[in-house]
């Protein structure tokens, strides 16, 4: 029996393998596919160049991303504007300011990754959001399966999330509003997944002798209480999912912090009495809304990744019972 | 973004595009946010790759919009007083158009940092500001402001979701109100100075 040639077999198993991955790619559900994200976004390693899109303008960010047995190591370097550059090793992070010639070292508890408020498998869909399959579509030269994920009302944004085929891993996010309009957009222009990544890639760009080195404190003061302010009109699906009493940095009067969610969504409700500086109306900062309300002696305000009709409708009807 | 257009956005850039053309792709970025959008990726994308840092790409669109407006006749005058540039608007061939340059430098030129010294992006901030349709109050000095974002965050994340983005987007804001805060105090130490320097004189 004549054996077959080495590289033609190789062909054959490459040729399987794409196969079976398109084929299990077809029969996957959209919860699956968020399943699979949270997992790659977890565990895989890369690196390249992200752009983020927003308002008109945009900006390119390198970046290089491992985990280690756990442990996240990572490093931004924004190539527009101030330079600025985030390097995180664990919990400890290194925000280096090349202008102001100054290091802000913080401590990060949460697992954040690159992508915000990306939804997850857990989340329940049907009542407020459908979440859907799309189309493929190439991103950063990758096959990317497009899911989008559709408020049913305007009260909320929607998401579209491309995912690469053969990882799972988000190559693109978008955060769209009620007429389709992007809000901001995420998105890989290249990328390599799971590449070797050497230890000095982590190193800063600066030599950081001349810099001045300040430590953030850690978080505000904060205290879990009972309270009886509460939102009496909250679009559907939101619920509180926890109160706080904080101290704020630089403020003398302890405020009371709500925070609203739809399992997707959040929105955060501020309570706080009308000695502290006033806020007028409604504001914007990046893909965060906010509109504030003064009541009797308090002033509200409401912040989140949501339509300004939204926090403006949840700040209104903030009310003590 | 097609391949048509991005061809036409480079030799725009490039200043190989016929007038004609620069006319309708001027135009048609007025009426499309979503190219406005797509284009200012694809500056950013061009300028991450050839690894230029601050705004080099956006400098040669910078300079190809204002030849673009110098180019042109005055059909009907539009003057727009900058009085915080101590300087006068050229006058621009028509409204339209205006809004459509405008609309492209808004594209080049709102992540820019603005060199006080530099008439031509002041020039081009102002269009940005006589544009910018929605008026926002964005208090950026707004420390309370700042801390109920913050805030909000640090719950978001506790909660399971991530805000790695926002944080960026916070850090930046941080340096924005610190810059502020520094001007202030540059202010202040200026008044003092003149104030002592006054009591020097009596």
């Amino acid at each position: 029996m004549t054996r077959m040639p080495r590289h033609v077999a190789n062909i054959f198993v490459l040729a399987a393998v794409l196969v079976t991955t398109a084929a299990l790619a077809d029969a996957m559900s959209p919860h699956d596919w968020l399943a699979r994200m949270s997992g790659a976004v977890q565990t895989t390693n890369y690196e390249g160049t992200v752009v983020r899109v927003r308002g008109g303008s945009a900006e390119a960010m390198k970046v290089v991303h491992v985990v280690s047995d756990g442990v996240i190591r990572e490093k931004v370097v924004a190539q527009e504007g101030n330079g600025l550059e985030i390097i995180r090793n664990g919990n400890e992070v290194h925000c280096i300011l090349p202008e102001s010639k100054s290091v802000l070292v913080e401590e990060w508890d949460d697992q954040s990754t690159l992508f915000s408020t990306l939804p997850s498998s857990d989340i329940h869909f049907g009542a407020d959001y459908d979440v859907s399959i799309v189309r493929k579509e190439r991103v950063a030269g990758r096959q990317a399966m497009l899911l989008a994920v559709r408020p049913h009302d305007e009260y909320r944004y929607g998401h579209r999330i491309w995912l690469d085929i053969e990882t799972g891993f988000p190559l693109q996010t978008k955060l769209v509003d009620n007429n389709g309009a992007t809000i901001e957009q995420v998105k890989f222009a290249d990328i390599s997944l799971d590449a070797e990544i050497h230890s000095s890639a982590f190193a800063p760009s600066y030599s950081l002798d001349s810099f001045t080195w300040i430590t953030e404190p850690r978080e505000s003061h904060r205290q879990v209480v009972e309270s009886d302010w509460r939102a009496a009109d909250l679009p559907s699906g939101f619920a509180a999912e926890s109160v706080n009493e904080e101290q704020l940095p630089g403020t003398e009067q302890p405020v009371t912090h709500i925070l609203y969610s739809d399992g997707i969504a959040r929105v955060s409700v501020f309570i706080a009495s009308k000695t502290s500086a006033d806020i007028g109306g409604k504001s914007r900062l990046g893909t965060s809304n906010s509109y504030s309300v003064a009541n009797g002696d308090y002033v509200i305000t409401a912040v989140g990744e949501v339509p300004a009709s939204t926090v403006e409708k949840i700040a209104k009807s903030v009310q003590r019972n | 973004m097609n391949e048509a257009i991005r061809m036409q956005i480079s030799a725009f850039v490039d200043g190989e595009l016929p007038e004609n053309e620069a006319e309708l792709l001027l135009r048609r970025l007025s009426q499309d946010a979503e190219l406005r959008d797509q284009v200012a990726e694809y500056l950013a994308v061009g300028r991450a790759m050839r690894g230029e840092a601050g705004f080099a790409g956006a400098s040669e669109l910078r300079e190809r919009v204002l030849a673009e407006i110098d180019e042109r006749e005055p059909e009907h005058a539009v003057v727009v007083d900058t009085t915080q540039s101590r300087s006068v608007w050229r006058p621009v061939a028509g409204a339209a158009v205006a809004a459509a340059v405008a609309l492209l430098a808004i594209v080049g030129f709102q992540q820019t940092n603005v060199d006080a010294g530099d008439s031509e992006a002041l020039l081009a901030n102002d269009i940005v500001n006589t544009v910018e349709a929605e008026s926002y109050t964005v208090p950026p000095s707004d420390e309370t402001l700042r801390q109920y974002i913050l805030s909000h965050e640090a719950a978001t994340a506790d909660s399971g979701a991530n805000g790695f983005n926002s944080r960026m987007v916070t850090l930046e804001f941080s340096q924005e109100v610190d810059d502020l805060e520094t001007e202030a105090e540059d202010e202040d130490s200026i008044d003092a100075t003149d104030t002592s320097a006054d009591s020097d004189n009596q």
